[in-house]
């Protein structure tokens, strides 16, 4: 590369790119008045912000808790989870009991249930039961396949109204976004963001690795633990909003790494949000006002973070 | 911008004062109107009518209606008037498109089953009635649309000749299959069967036209029911009904002749009887039968079916 | 290399044996069950004891007979095949529809519908074939980039080129309005099988017997190409039959009922639990144990909500992915 600019120059021109996508996602197209838009397009982009920013921030984290390039949570099967949580939660308490209760409430009984669940998985994982990487994204993967035949053959066993789980929710879709949650999710992923900004100069130690961070004199153990229920919340709250996204947090965290040309935290973090934004907020644009195109953004996704995924894998094991 | 009737108006010399003077009482009448989602005020005569439903554009075209704003979704055939021109594209039939509603200010909008769960949310953008038909009486539903756009369009006798035809229609179809034995219907896709009775979207053989049904268990299920070739002989329908899904949207409908030409269908009483009628999937699938024109269209399709097996 | 370290046990003439007369009764079984269940009221013992009239004829031979049949052909046919791509990729975790090779026949099928629907037969056959022998090959492609293998890694490269295949043809199938008959027909079931409708599955049999004389020396393959050269086996040769031999396949069934999931993977591995890893002797188990899958899974389909239908493919996918997770996690040490 002849051209080599320090990481603020890069994660400048990120976000200049970032908010060119948002404000080009805003006015591009506009024929009715402003406040209409504002009121219309305003909770859509807050949203795909939210997202971006809740995927970044989980993947990059979690690669840096497993040193791992390849995993995320969303391969590990914690989007899933969410789901799952909430069929289950349904047929526990029945669809109508269930909505009575406020949002918040609602949604924190899920969060708390997913983030519970994921701590127990993460003691099965680490503990050195299971100990090879792929594996975990294998049974990842297929727990995904399973969960998704199984919805389906339920639907077609049972009376459709029984389940009365929304069914695009099994697929991410960012046409049609949860907006009621958006002031509950908003208010989760601040609360997790505001931990992450509180320990952040510890997350650089916390990547050299489990032994190097203890000589360091960091409190492993526990740092880890809060992380990891931080990623669970931030999951939950991106899964609630456009479903599961099984390759989008590894084609951000990826592309971050690559454009910022370093691993220290406080540029990889960022720049993650400002690529997830590009590329939510960017594709969205594209699709919907440039090539007017009914094609779901998140099969797009699907399509390149699938071959992004096959190439790393590719180049990690020749390494 | 002058409105459009009244520029027409002004251009008729002879009648300028009457005319002109009728459409300015017109642009200020309103009519009180009860529909699926409740009761709402339109004007009489709209000028900038978006019509986010097929079915109710087959029903006004049959009243002679041009309205102004339509689906974005390419107009099927019977409609093909709406395929070019300058008409307000509103989105789709599940999600209209409230921008295009919120800066175009239409002073009628018109939604259908397809868009019921929007309701609330379109209703934002002027007055809109709902015309979501009720699943247990379908051909009140459509004699009610039809009545209360005659209404909105000051055709209110057109609309009552309409509905007295198709009445008529009907009355003489359901003579016919009162003495015509059960019927089955069935959808096919991908090569594959999946059978509705009464009271599915497709319910309306049986459920208007009077003919009984060939197996009484079919439950209640949008999506039908998967089955075999043997669940048909077992049934063993006076009359198969079959609708391509396929061939509904626009791809052409052999594969469901062809899936049907074996010997088990023909073993049935239908088959044996050459008493197999592939339906109409455009009226049948995409509107729903919902429109005065495709279903007087597909009742006499009917008709005349069953009259071919009385000779 | 799981192919050759996964040979704890060697398969005894007598296990063999006896697994092979278990796994015969069951599929005899089972078939006999399945002529006798279905919507149409028939039972196999009114066509033995009374004078069996039209209908119940009709009923046995052109419906049970030919259904239960296409089950038998086409369950066999997907073990073997899978067992020929296990071989061939040296990682007893895949299957053709976990590495693209199903997805790629059912796309195939999709740009039929939409360039030339209302083809011939042979034609549809023949175009699918391509389509799941280039599948196939983008698979073993990408292996032959990978120097060294860890065992799980093939498996999970599979599956994602599956889902990129998968997504690619939800995303065409979207823009031609198609969506909902290529799901139809990556949900396989024999609800539509008739006489005169399956019988591209024979040629599927005919292939499953091409694989199993040539299992010997694709036993070979498993050792590795410089192995197979030494001992006088056309590498290159070998691999394309296989090639050809799982395409094939893979092609007439998603042809005649659309795509079946797990049944190559469930079938080989259960038959290694059994009897260990000497194919040579325990092909036809493999076989065997195809069709009893197939058989069993498309009865339940039959049964559970009478007289209708559910797809065999679901329940397939549904078994296929808990035996996959109980393969992982019992095996999780050597993996690592």
């Amino acid at each position: 590369m002849g051209l080599t600019l320090n990481p603020v120059w890069r994660l400048s021109l990120l976000a200049l790119l970032a908010a060119f996508c948002a404000v080009g996602f805003m006015t591009l197209r506009v024929q009715t008045d402003w406040g209409f838009i504002l009121e219309y397009r305003g909770p859509r982009l807050l949203a795909m912000l939210l997202v971006a920013w809740a995927i970044g921030l989980s993947t990059v984290l979690f690669q840096s808790i497993t040193q791992n390039r390849v995993l995320t949570p969303a391969l590990l099967g914690f989007d899933v989870l969410f789901l799952l949580v909430q069929v289950v939660v349904l047929l526990i308490w029945g669809a109508a009991q269930w909505q009575g209760l406020a949002l918040p409430l609602r949604f924190g009984l899920e969060v708390l249930a997913v983030v519970l669940l994921a701590l127990l998985i993460f003691r099965l994982l680490f503990s050195g039961a299971v100990r090879s990487l792929h594996l975990l994204i294998l049974i990842g993967i297929l727990a995904g396949i399973l969960f998704r035949e199984l919805t389906d053959l339920l639907l077609r066993i049972l009376d459709p109204g029984v389940l009365a789980i929304d069914r695009g929710r099994s697929a991410a879709s960012f046409n049609r976004i949860n907006v009621s949650l958006l002031g509950v999710s908003t208010a989760f992923v601040g609360a997790a963001s505001l931990y992450v900004l509180w320990i952040w100069r510890k997350l650089d130690v916390l990547a050299l690795g489990r032994d190097i961070a203890v000589n360091l004199g960091l409190d492993y153990q526990r740092l880890v633990l809060r992380l990891l229920v931080v990623i669970a919340v931030l999951v939950a709250a991106a899964t609630a909003l456009v479903g599961p996204t099984l390759f989008f947090g590894l084609l951000v965290a990826n592309l971050a790494y690559v454009l910022m040309g370093t691993q220290q935290h406080r540029w990889t973090l960022p720049a993650s949000v400002c690529v997830g934004v590009i590329c939510l907020v960017g594709g969205q644009l594209l699709l919907e006002h440039v090539l007017a195109s009914s094609v779901p953004l998140s099969r797009v996704i699907e399509l390149v973070g699938g071959l992004l995924f096959i190439a790393l894998l590719l180049r990690g094991v020749r390494q | 911008m002058l409105p459009h009737a009244l520029r027409r108006g002004l251009s008729v010399t002879g009648l300028l004062l009457a005319t002109s003077f009728s459409a300015a009482a017109l642009a200020n009448e309103t009519v009180t109107i009860q529909h699926s989602s409740g009761e709402t005020e339109v004007p009489v005569n709209p000028q900038k009518a978006v019509v986010i439903d097929w079915s109710t554009l087959d029903t006004l075209q049959q009243l002679g209606v041009t309205v102004q704003g339509t689906p974005s979704n390419t107009a099927p055939e019977l409609l093909k008037q709406y395929r070019d021109g300058d008409f307000i594209r509103a989105g789709s039939l599940f999600e209209p498109d409230l921008e295009v509603l919120q800066s175009t200010q239409p002073d009628l909008i018109i939604t259908g089953r397809r868009a019921q769960g929007q309701y609330a949310e379109v209703a934002k953008f002027g007055p809109t009635i709902d015309v979501t038909p009720d699943p247990k009486d379908l051909l009140g539903s459509l004699e009610r649309n039809t009545r209360l756009l005659g209404q909105i369009y000051a055709r209110e006798a057109e609309a009552e000749a309409l509905i007295s035809k198709l009445e008529a229609s009907v009355q003489e179809l359901r003579k016919l299959t009162a003495e015509q034995g059960n019927g089955l219907l069935v959808l096919t896709t991908g090569g594959r069967m999946a059978a509705f009775g009464s009271g599915t979207r497709f319910g309306m053989i049986h459920d208007v036209f009077g003919l009984p049904q060939a197996v009484d268990n079919l439950q209640v299920g949008r999506h039908g029911h998967s089955v075999s070739f043997e669940f048909l002989l077992e049934a063993n329908p006076d009359w198969l009904f079959v609708m391509d899904r396929d061939a509904a949207i626009g791809r052409e409908g052999v594969a469901a002749a062809q899936l049907m030409d074996n010997e088990l269908v023909k073993a049935t009483t239908a088959g044996q009887k050459g008493q197999i009628v592939y339906l109409d999937p455009v009226s049948w699938y995409l509107l729903d039968n919902s429109g005065i024109g495709v279903m007087q269209t597909s009742v006499e399709t009917l008709i005349e079916a069953f009259s071919a097996a009385n000779r | 290399m799981p192919g050759s370290e996964l040979t704890p046990r060697g398969a005894s003439a007598p296990r063999v044996t006896v697994w092979l007369i278990i796994l015969l009764a069951l599929v005899v079984g089972l078939a006999l069950w399945s002529l006798n269940v279905g919507a149409s009221r028939m039972s196999l013992l009114n066509v033995l004891t009374g004078d069996p009239d039209d209908r119940l004829s009709k009923i046995l031979f052109a419906s049970r007979l030919p259904r239960t049949l296409a089950l038998l052909l086409a369950g066999s046919a997907l073990a073997v095949a899978g067992l020929i791509l296990q071989m061939m990729a040296r990682n007893r975790l895949v299957e053709p529809s976990t590495v693209g090779t199903m997805e790629a026949a059912a796309l195939g099928l999709l740009v039929l519908a939409w360039l030339a629907p209302g083809a011939p037969l042979p034609l549809r056959f023949a175009l699918v074939s391509v389509f799941a022998l280039g599948g196939t090959l983008i698979f073993l492609a990408v292996l032959r980039r990978i120097a060294l293998r860890s065992a799980l890694i093939v498996p999970l490269v599979g599956l994602v080129l599956a889902g990129v295949i998968a997504a690619a043809g939800a995303l065409l199938a979207q823009q031609l309005d198609l969506s909902q008959s290529l799901r139809a027909w990556n949900s396989g079931d024999f609800s539509a099988v008739l006489r005169g409708r399956y019988e591209l599955l024979w040629l599927a049999a005919g292939l499953t017997v091409v694989a199993m004389l040539a299992a010997d020396r694709f036993t070979v393959i498993g050792l590795g190409k410089d192995f197979a050269t030494n001992v006088g086996v056309n590498y290159g040769r070998l691999m394309l039959l296989g090639l050809l031999l799982v395409a094939m396949i893979s092609a007439s069934v998603v042809v005649v009922v659309g795509a079946i999931p797990f049944i190559g993977l469930v079938a080989p591995n259960l038959v290694r639990w059994l009897c260990g890893d000497q194919l040579r002797r325990s092909i036809p188990l493999v076989a065997l144990l195809g069709a009893a899958l197939m058989l069993a899974a498309d009865l339940a389909g039959r049964l559970i909500i009478h007289p209708f239908e559910v797809p065999s493919s679901g329940l397939l996918a549904v078994t296929g992915c808990l035996v996959f997770l109980v393969i992982l996690i019992r095996g999780r040490k050597q993996w690592a």
